[in-house]
């Protein structure tokens, strides 16, 4: 089966590159082994967070004192800002509401109540521009009963130390009692699908208009919408204060949806998504890839005219490290990492870890190197990337969106 | 030694790659609508280890279970949390009865050869709300349900009178293994498919001898006879492919899922050997084109807008990509494909009193967006599907292969394949 390009990895910078690509009348297909690491994402996307564990307040400045072997660098400094309205856009169009500025990051929390840098956020999500100016005085927390990926009392403590003030309020209704009949399923996309009739917000409504009544702002977890924003705003409806969601641990409903609109838009535009195949291997002539092989499609090789590889990391199979090194496992493209295991870490979970900066090589153009040689129709883009730290840095969703840009301009310019 | 014991998997089903990341969870059917059922990592992975500990932890929740592989699609680890679900259950029932609503339900091509001798009498009885009272209280088969009409003549004897003697004339040749629905229920699919393989120069047989595929049988518990069926269908499939040198198509994607992943999974029957030769109709036909062996000419005229479904265990297999490109190579077809959920009948489970409620909650979000998709018709290769998006939905279903068929120019299609 011959198609324009073939993109190996489902997640945010496959499905970014695959709508671009979809856009300008291509035929794409995208092989995406389950479900991504979108499922962990609490409706922020970050450009640039951190660097040397300084917060960086204008991404796009900091961006230009980046080393040469981060792809923020490789696409070209000066394009970024381009590259971030494309973003937006593409976002927008696939129905997803984000708001922020490339220029100036705004606050996102997490679900243990930190406050970390972001560009942008689902404008659902409570989202804080200025630390020195909070957007409520008074929060009512609402903490669902019987639900435990939201860590109440961090949160709460965490929102208190930003300067607000937090009455923390458990509720529940007898939709989400039904629910706790089993505890292994209480979890934020559970909630999500059995909170979507207008009866079950209805009743999620009245708990918060009866109990929230001190507050000036109403924080609810983010369980709801795992299709699109019409639930949310169907509850804001019922809600006599304003609403914002706020971050569970995964999975996340947020990143669900924003995965699912993606998707969505991208099928709409007449694109091919293999849920649940993998690329196995791929065969090279010459200084090209020619087509690659998965475990369903069997003896009917992808064949296109480009490929991308947007496989993703260590935690979704992009990368693997067994007891001696660390290698690509589909194409064996070159490795950015230390030959010396010893290197690959140090000690402290939290500590950098020199593991989390390896990642393909690539030249400036993102080809991906086949023993130290540029294969000219391969790229990468994404986590599986080498350079860039998306745990320190705060800079993996931003990679992703940018390199999948950046790799559709080299494909259609070609 | 002991560090590189690690690196490989021991167990069966992938089971220990499970990393409790809990994704399979946000894509199951039956957790989202019920409470009843503990979701597929407590019921796979998780449960599994308690199991190992002591069978006593079985949980008979787990019957709930629709096998549709929705987990195993969305797993980023490729553990095979269905087979594990599918295999407790079968540990846990073995050597038990299924009950006689259970029995019939799995037995399709026992009914199938009933109604047929009877079929005008059957489809009206069993479309009477009289007969369907007493299916409903005795049987537990759900009122609402509609049995899909069976035919007054068999694919099988059509084939026989009509089609079988010009076959051998053709170039090139393929058996199809029909399946119960098109034999008893829709022999048109099969003409479909004949009219088709003809008119790019394939002659279409049938295997020596066919049984239900048994997708039922296991479904509902019926393990030693889905197994003898298995063997037959296996055999036959085997002399096809040996002796005859012919490949094995079929238009129903859940008998050719069934005979090609789950003989072996589920009922230990090693097809190793034939199983590349087990093929969808589409993909085949796909495969032909793109191989430039065989040419499709349409109806200049043809104008229509359908939406693609994916069936769940289509979706498993990962031969959609075949069907939705194949509908795409027609000129006049404006083809949306619909974001895959369940449509919630799998197969018998949705026949069954007890589940008719769920059935219908799994399969709302579905039949929403197919009334949203403004398109005349849905096409999908499963027949269950095809009954529960028809008696959910205002819009009728068709096999890709029936699409294809009409809007192909036959006469013009033989032509440029050399056939007189």
């Amino acid at each position: 089966m011959r198609m324009d390009t073939v993109i190996i990895g489902g997640g945010l910078s496959g499905l970014s590159c695959g709508i671009a690509l979809a856009k300008r009348g291509k035929r794409v297909t995208i092989v995406a082994s389950g479900q991504s690491t979108m499922l962990f994402n609490g409706g922020s996307m970050e450009l640039l967070g951190h660097i040397d564990g300084k917060a960086v307040t204008n991404p796009l400045e900091a961006i230009a004192t980046l080393p040469q072997s981060h792809p923020y660098s490789k696409i070209g400094a000066d394009r970024i800002a381009e590259l971030t309205e494309r973003a937006k856009l593409m976002l927008t169009d696939s129905g997803i509401n984000m708001v922020g500025n490339a220029a100036a990051n705004h606050w996102r929390i997490t679900p243990m109540g930190v406050a970390k840098p972001a560009w942008l956020t689902l404008s659902d999500h409570l989202r804080i521009d200025d630390l020195n100016s909070l957007p409520a005085k008074r929060l009512a927390l609402m903490c669902i009963r019987g639900y435990f990926d939201q860590p109440n009392a961090m949160l709460a403590q965490g929102l208190r130390e930003l300067g607000f003030e937090v009455d923390t309020i458990e509720f529940t209704t007898d939709d989400i009692t039904a629910l706790r009949r089993s505890p292994s399923e209480m979890r934020a996309t559970s909630l999500s699908k059995h909170l979507m009739s207008n009866n079950a917000l209805r009743r999620v409504a009245d708990q918060i208009n009866t109990l929230a009544t001190d507050a000036d702002m109403v924080l609810l977890p983010s369980v709801l919408g795992q299709n699109d924003d019409s639930d949310i705003q169907t509850l804001q409806s019922m809600t006599n204060k304003p609403l914002r969601l706020v971050a569970t641990l995964p999975p996340a409903v947020a990143g669900m949806r924003m995965m699912k609109q993606l998707r969505h838009y991208f099928k709409m535009l007449g694109g091919n998504y293999l849920m649940g195949d993998s690329a196995v291997s791929g065969t090279f002539e010459g200084d090209r890839l020619v087509s690659i092989s998965t475990a369903k499609l069997a003896d009917m090789p992808l064949k296109a005219d480009n490929f991308v590889l947007a496989s993703g990391s260590f935690i979704s199979r992009g990368l693997i490290a067994d007891y001696e090194r660390v290698y690509e496992p589909v194409l064996g493209v070159d490795v950015d990492a230390d030959s010396n295991p010893d290197a690959w870490t140090s000690f402290g979970v939290l500590q950098p870890q020199a593991y989390s900066r390896y990642g393909v090589a690539t030249d400036d153009q993102l080809h991906c190197l086949k023993q130290g040689k540029p294969v000219s129709n391969l790229y990468a883009i994404g986590s599986i990337l080498s350079g860039h730290d998306a745990v320190k840095m705060g800079d993996g969703t931003g990679v992703s969106l940018m390199t999948a840009l950046a790799v559709n301009d080299l494909i259609i310019k070609k | 030694m002991a560090e590189r014991m690690q690196s490989c998997n021991l167990s069966e089903h992938n089971f220990e790659q499970c990393t409790k990341c809990s994704i399979c969870t946000t894509v199951c059917p039956v957790a989202a609508v019920t409470t009843d059922y503990p979701g597929p990592k407590q019921a796979g992975p998780d449960g599994e280890r308690y199991r190992l500990k002591d069978p006593a932890y079985y949980d008979k929740a787990l019957k709930l279970c629709l096998n549709c592989k929705r987990c195993e699609v969305a797993c980023p680890s490729g553990v095979h949390i269905a087979d594990i679900i599918q295999h407790a259950r079968m540990r846990a029932t073995l050597g038990k009865k299924a009950s006689l609503r259970d029995t019939m339900l799995a037995n399709t091509d026992l009914l199938g050869t009933m109604a047929n001798l009877v079929a005008p009498v059957a489809n009206a009885t069993l479309g009477l709300s009289p007969t369907k009272l007493v299916m409903d209280s005795v049987m537990a088969i759900d009122k609402h349900r509609t049995f899909p009409a069976y035919s007054r003549q068999k694919f099988t004897t059509w084939y026989k009178r009509h089609a079988a003697k010009e076959q051998d004339a053709y170039r090139n040749h393929v058996s199809y293994f029909h399946g119960c629905y098109v034999n008893y229920n829709f022999p048109k699919l099969g003409q479909d498919l004949v009219k088709i393989m003809n008119a790019v120069g394939y002659g279409v047989h049938l295997l020596d001898k066919e049984q239900c595929c048994g997708v039922a049988l296991i479904a509902n518990g019926l393990y030693k006879q889905a197994k003898r069926q298995a063997h037959t269908n296996i055999d036959n499939i085997r002399k096809a492919v040996n002796t005859d040198h012919r490949t094995v198509i079929a238009t129903s994607s859940s008998c050719t899922f069934n005979m090609r992943d789950e003989y072996p999974s589920m009922l230990g029957i090693d097809n190793a050997d034939v199983r590349d030769n087990i093929n969808l109709a589409t993909r085949f036909i796909y495969n032909l084109v793109d191989e430039e062996k065989i040419k499709l000419v349409f109806k200049q005229d043809y104008k229509r807008r359908i939406a693609y479904h994916t069936a769940c265990h289509m979706q498993r297999m990962g031969w959609q990509l075949f069907s939705i490109e194949l509908l795409r190579m027609i000129p006049g077809l404006d083809l949306q494909v619909l974001e895959q959920e369940c449509c919630g009948i799998s197969g018998t489970y949705g026949f069954k009193k007890e589940n008719y409620e769920r059935s219908q909650a799994i399969g709302a979000a579905l039949f929403k967006s197919i009334e949203e998709a403004q398109v005349e018709a849905v096409a999908t290769d499963c027949e269950t599907c095809k009954w529960q998006i028809e008696m959910s939905t205002s819009l009728p279903v068709e096999n890709p292969i029936s699409v294809l068929a009409d809007a192909l120019d036959v006469e013009a299609t033989r032509q440029a394949n050399g056939i007189k």
